[in-house]
């Protein structure tokens, strides 16, 4: 890939904050995640193509484009979901912090305790409210203190005034809205360093939606948020950074939310961004 | 007009849209003459069976008038009430769970500790739990709990193994206790461990200290009242330590907690003292009751080759009960554990891949093996080559083992794969490893399932005769096994052998009355089957 088009997928953020350059140095503090040549293919199917950019901390990036562009495929590269389909295999280099994710000494399991999902069904675990939000802190042996950490992760995903006096109660007994905050609540408890979130919004109805929308929002104080959604104007509402993937998992364009939805550089992403295809 | 008329007529419907409904008829008379067929041959079948066995014809019309008053009436009446009122059916239902399975529980204790020398039950109850108790309360207090599960599973093993090895030096020593000391060490104990562990979670620490104190000084005393009155105190502690304390807390806290329904629990007591009455006045009155062949004497009696109304299938019974026992301990394991790596381990490709499709197909294929062939598997393995002796308890356990090896494979891969992929993935996506997902996740929403399967299988074992005659299980025995490598009579075997017995009475009475027993016992282990499943469905779903 050229230094060209490397500099073109860089986020105009990083570009005026950092006064060197897209060098690697420069993006050390404000870069969370960095990803270099990413391709993953599922057999002999590419699904990505040499995926360029970096992830600003403490910020919500937002993945858009159309169906089987490649989108949740990258999120899932960035916590090694994708390590449990048997045919799956990742190219290229993908940093955390600096780390490489694909590294051998990297165990999957670990890495997943700081980078939470999401999923596009919620997907509580059968049991009941109290023992989903502390499924995680019980599993990593972290058992002091475990009321509090499960009222405090359930204030953060604003779910707690809804069920503070139902936590004995089965998850599955909420919302589809609810149970969504739920499974954000189960994934704060562990006080991950990034949230992915792959379309959590696409199954729930629009008064649930928004308030997902502005939980987000208020996420992005302290996490850093990844969000794939395929509804544009969400993207534009709560993202500061928009990446947009286009058919045959290529990155068509990486910059600031404003930039990709008033100006964007490619003639297709504005095709897509106006619904003139996809 | 001629239009109108033409869509009149095809509202009205013509010939071919008739006679396809006529086909819909005919199609639906015949699927309900299919289910007809099989329902009402089995209804005859049985009713057949227990028409041999409890003789009704043979009763006077006055019996059937004073148990119809004395017993279905009130019976009815009561179970009529509690359905028009949902607390108070639940208490009854709840009533009748608790003193049906603690009764059945206690029963099947003492029968089987009874066979086996409640010494070395003792022996191996002790080893096999002290160990594991200790590592659970020590792990209790400790924040690393890293090491806990398997040091339990490790411990149990140990303890078994140390006790077997050590038996000749500690079965001496617990030999001096008297026999029903034995029986609180492997009854009255776990009760109270239990019975502590409840109530200090609902109350407080004192109080279950309190309810243990209690337990352990009304089984002392029902002991000391057992001498003074000249009976063995065994039978006596094991029924007030596993059955009487058990219904005691449950019917206690009904009636001292759901007012609404608190009426319910009489129930069981109803039914109970209907009993009682009818059999008073029977005594009293001095009518002709039935003749039946299904009395107290053959379940408590030892076989009596001429006399069928002497007969007995007490030990045949123990048998049955024993080396289906074992056979699940032997088995379940390994099945489980098969189906789990099957389907969560295995990758879908590669040479392993490969080799796991061939060995599922394979395990399907296995389930069809006739049981007579798995027979002739056990004598080659069990009595040709390890040498354990003929038609003894650990040949008769492992060859139905292998039996119903693939039935428990296959219906737990079934329950394993209708856990839902999403499940497992929000469990990966917060860090779990792949051990921490399946025990925390996957097989807790599998276990109703994989449940159903193995008491599925259960059933099958407990009733199958022919793989039990190719490894040589004595079809008449007059004691019951003392143990691993002694020598068992099962049910089915006494079935089949008395069928050709020389006096009718054993081919028309005994056979059908062993065969209810049969079904009694099998009957007995889906309900509890059901029940637990629909509890464990319950507790996770709502």
């Amino acid at each position: 890939m050229s230094e060209h088009e490397r500099t073109q997928t860089q986020p105009s953020t990083v570009d005026a904050e950092s006064t060197v350059g897209e060098d690697e140095q420069s993006t050390g503090a404000r870069t969370v995640i960095e990803a270099r040549d990413v391709s993953v293919y599922y057999g002999q199917e590419q699904a990505l193509q040499d995926v360029d950019l970096e992830i600003p901390r403490r910020q919500v990036t937002a993945i858009i484009g159309p169906s089987g562009c490649g989108k949740s495929t990258f999120l899932r590269c960035i916590n090694r979901m994708n390590d449990l389909v048997d045919a799956a295999r990742v190219d290229g280099r993908l940093r955390f912090d600096g780390t490489d994710v694909y590294g051998p000494e990297v165990d999957p399991v670990a890495l997943r305790r700081r980078v939470g999902m999401v999923f596009q069904h919620p997907n509580p675990f059968p049991k009941s409210i109290y023992d989903n939000v502390a499924y995680g802190l019980r599993i990593h042996g972290r058992t002091d203190e475990l009321d509090e950490r499960v009222e405090r992760a359930l204030q953060r995903a604003a779910l707690f005034e809804e069920v503070s006096d139902q936590l004995e109660k089965s998850a599955l007994a909420l919302s589809g809205g609810q149970q969504q905050r739920l499974c954000i609540a189960r994934c704060l408890a562990v006080d991950p360093e990034i949230i992915l979130m792959d379309e959590p919004a696409s199954a729930l109805d629009p008064v649930a939606t928004s308030k997902i929308e502005d939980l987000i929002e208020s996420l992005a104080e302290e996490y850093t948020v990844i969000i794939v959604t395929h509804n544009m104007q969400q993207a534009a509402r709560i993202s500061d950074q928009t990446a947009v993937f286009l058919t045959g998992g290529e990155l068509a364009e990486y910059d600031d939310t404003d930039t990709i939805f008033e100006d964007p550089d490619s003639q297709r992403v504005e095709d897509y961004i106006t619904g003139k295809f996809g | 007009m001629a239009s109108g008329g033409a869509s009149v007529d095809r509202l009205h419907g013509s010939t071919d849209v008739r006679l396809e409904r006529l086909k819909g008829r005919l199609f639906e008379i015949a699927l309900v003459a299919a289910t007809l067929v099989g329902i009402v041959s089995l209804v005859v079948l049985f009713g057949y069976i227990a028409f041999d066995t409890f003789q009704p014809l043979t009763a006077s019309i006055q019996w059937y008038l004073i148990y119809i008053g004395t017993l279905v009436t009130p019976t009815a009446a009561f179970t009529l009430y509690a359905r028009r009122h949902p607390p108070i059916r639940e208490a009854n239902a709840k009533a009748f769970a608790v003193i049906g399975g603690a009764l059945l529980v206690s029963l099947v204790t003492y029968i089987v500790a009874d066979a086996l020398d409640p010494y070395d039950v003792l022996l191996y109850v002790l080893f096999g739990a002290i160990p594991p108790a200790v590592i659970g309360a020590y792990a209790r207090r400790s924040p690393d709990r890293t090491y806990t599960g398997p040091a339990v599973v490790v411990s149990t093993l140990v303890g078994i193994a140390l006790a077997a090895g050590l038996y000749g030096v500690l079965r001496p020593i617990v030999g001096i206790i008297a026999q029903w000391v034995a029986y609180v060490g492997i009854v009255t104990l776990p009760v109270g461990a239990i019975v502590a562990q409840s109530v200090s979670r609902r109350w407080s620490l004192r109080r279950a200290a309190l309810a243990v104190a209690l337990v352990l000084v009304g089984t002392l005393a029902v002991a000391v009242g057992a001498l003074v009155a000249g009976i063995e105190p065994s039978l006596p502690v094991v029924l007030f330590s596993g059955a009487v304390v058990p219904i005691g807390y449950v019917v206690g806290d009904t009636v001292a907690n759901e007012p609404e329904g608190r009426i319910g629990v009489l129930g069981p007591f109803v039914l109970i003292g209907s009993v009682a009455l009818g059999a008073f006045i029977e005594r009293s009155v001095g009518v002709q009751g039935p003749e039946s062949y299904l009395t107290p004497s053959l379940l408590l009696n030892s076989w009596h080759g001429r006399n069928a109304f002497e007969a007995g299938i007490y030990p045949q019974l123990v048998g049955s009960i024993v080396i289906v026992g074992f056979m699940s301990l032997l088995a379940f394991p390994v099945a489980i554990g098969a189906a789990v790596y099957l389907e969560e381990y295995v990758s879908d490709s590669g040479w392993r891949g490969r080799l796991a499709t061939l060995l599922e197909v394979n395990i399907s294929n296995l389930a069809g093996v006739p049981s007579v062939v798995y027979g002739l598997l056990g004598l080659a393995l069990f009595r040709n080559t390890l040498g354990f002796g003929t038609g003894v308890v650990i040949a008769a356990a492992g060859t139905l083992g292998f039996l119903i090896l693939p039935i428990v494979i296959v219906s737990a891969q079934e329950a394993l794969r209708s856990v839902p992929d999403s499940l497992r993935q929000a469990a990966y996506g917060m860090g779990a490893s792949r051990w921490q997902t399946l025990r925390t996740v996957v097989i807790p929403e599998a276990f109703p399932g994989i449940l159903t399967g193995t008491i599925l299988a259960l059933a099958r074992a407990i009733g199958e005769t022919a793989p039990l005659v190719i490894i040589a299980v004595a079809t008449t025995t007059y004691t019951s096994p003392d143990g691993l490598f002694s020598t068992a009579a099962a049910l089915p075997l006494q079935i089949f052998a008395a069928r050709s017995h020389p006096d009718p009475a054993f081919r028309h009475g005994i056979v059908p009355a062993t065969a209810v027993v049969l079904l009694i016992l099998m009957l007995m282990m889906n309900t509890t089957a059901i029940l637990l499943r629909n509890r464990y469905d319950r507790d996770t779903h709502e």
